[in-house]
């Protein structure tokens, strides 16, 4: 499971590869710190590349909109496969994030 | 007609200790039955179907047919022999005789019969099975089907009460098959007392009268066809019946390796051709661990698939506990309804070792 965070016009793109699971669910915590420093700008959490999602991943998203709202930023999510699609919509998950 | 009464068969392996083959076998075999006997390999078919028919001896129990004990001295076997036809994997054909000579040979060795009378019955026994027009081939010129066409025409010229078939089909290219099972089709029209050893289990659910199911050398189940193959009552038969291939995790310790479980469930999925399967598999298995991690009893977790109707299924027992981790009112809420979402049909069952949740994918 890898990580990376950009910005890209003025928003902070977080890009997730790989799996993340209850395994990989400590690391992507520490990796998604630095989107705790997002005043002003919004985020944009890219699964372009994450075949799939635990409900561990599920909480970390959840801390970052948390956080992100408390900020006054939004929070967009872009690239689902239809497997995150699924667990998201089974979660509910879909009614609280802003899609792209 | 047949009575088998505790057969034991075992021998000794390469490290001295004693192997099983037939585990006190029972059965009664009455005219006019189909039995195909059907079994993981390894599990005592063929040698149940050779000690009936004497090419191998058991080490103890009793074989009577019509009344009379095999294996008493002076009993005639080749005369039993002479009713009680078997077919081989291999055909065992005479390679320098022709069809005819082949289907003649016993005949008049044996019955005693003229040239001709045996060769017009030969040529009949031929017609049946669709032969005729290659009485004066050689076994080399013939396929592997037609060889075995051959063999069992060979084996009806001496009369037999009942004939044994030692995977008749099982030599034999996909496209051969057909023509051997439409042979014994034919035979089962007739009602000719059958055993029949096969692996081909719709050709076995259709021929056959009763069906006997080996498993580590013993009659595990014995039913009709419809008992067998539909609603068979033990659990090893309808893993082998539905070609149920498993995946067995005995997690004792939260230390257990959850990287080289989730590689191994995608190898499963992969081998057994379901990769779409595999991320509803893994989720259910990975929340219902992350359930049952407050818990340190130990889990059990098997992944099923079916071959034959292409079912899925994950099963998870809780040991020693009785309250189904998804009714718990601390449960996880995001974990559950991942788990819910993710099978069509959960069972929940109170078993002596704990509580079984089984997810149907």
């Amino acid at each position: 499971m890898r990580t990376t965070i950009n910005e890209l016009n003025g928003e902070l793109v977080a890009a997730f590869e790989g799996r993340l699971d209850t395994a990989a669910a400590i690391q992507t915590e520490k990796d998604v710190q630095p989107l705790a420093d997002c005043a002003g700008k919004n985020i944009v959490l890219d699964c372009s590349a994450l075949e799939y999602i635990s409900s561990s991943g599920l909480r970390i998203f959840l801390n970052v909109l948390k956080n992100a709202k408390a900020k006054g930023s939004r929070v967009f999510i872009t690239g689902m496969s239809d497997d995150i699609n699924k667990v998201f919509k089974i979660t509910g998950f879909m009614n609280l994030f802003e899609f792209r | 007609m047949i009575t088998v009464r505790h057969l034991n068969k075992y021998y000794i392996g390469e490290d001295g200790k004693k192997v099983d083959v037939l585990r006190d076998v029972s059965c009664e075999i009455s005219r006019g039955e189909i039995i195909s006997i059907i079994g993981p390999s390894g599990s005592g078919k063929s040698t149940f179907l050779h000690i009936l028919n004497m090419l191998d001896t058991p080490n103890s129990g009793e074989i009577i047919v019509n009344g009379k004990n095999i294996q008493d001295k002076g009993y005639d076997l080749n005369k039993m022999r002479e009713k009680m036809g078997m077919v081989f994997q291999n055909f065992n054909l005479f390679e320098h005789l022709t069809v005819l000579q082949n289907v003649t040979l016993a005949p008049i060795k044996l019955r005693g019969l003229g040239e001709k009378q045996a060769e017009d019955e030969a040529m009949e026994m031929l017609r049946k099975v669709g032969m005729a027009d290659r009485s004066g081939s050689m076994p080399s010129q013939l396929s592997g089907g037609q060889k075995q066409r051959v063999a069992i025409a060979r084996c009806l010229a001496m009369k037999p009460d009942v004939i044994l078939f030692d995977e008749p089909t099982s030599a034999l290219d996909p496209t051969m098959i057909g023509e051997v099972q439409g042979v014994i089709r034919s035979l089962a029209m007739e009602k000719m007392t059958m055993l029949i050893v096969t692996h081909e289990m719709k050709f076995a659910r259709d021929v056959s009268t009763r069906v006997f199911f080996m498993n580590e050398g013993v009659i595990y189940e014995d039913g009709t066809p419809e008992q067998i193959f539909q609603n068979p009552k033990r659990a090893a038969t309808r893993a082998f019946v539905h070609r149920i291939r498993s995946l067995v995790f005995d997690i004792v310790s939260r230390d257990f390796d959850f990287y080289d479980m989730t590689t191994q469930i995608k190898q499963f999925c992969i081998r057994y051709s379901i990769p779409e399967k595999m991320n509803d598999i893994t989720h259910i298995v990975e929340e219902m661990l992350i359930l049952l991690s407050k818990y340190d009893s130990p889990v059990l977790i098997e992944v099923n698939h079916s071959e034959m109707d292409y079912t899925s299924s994950v099963s998870i027992l809780h040991r020693g506990e009785s309250v189904s981790p998804l009714e718990r009112p601390d449960a996880d809420e995001l974990s559950v309804m991942i788990i819910r979402g993710m099978s069509s049909d959960i069972k929940t069952e109170q078993t002596d070792e704990g509580v079984r949740l089984t997810f149907r994918i």
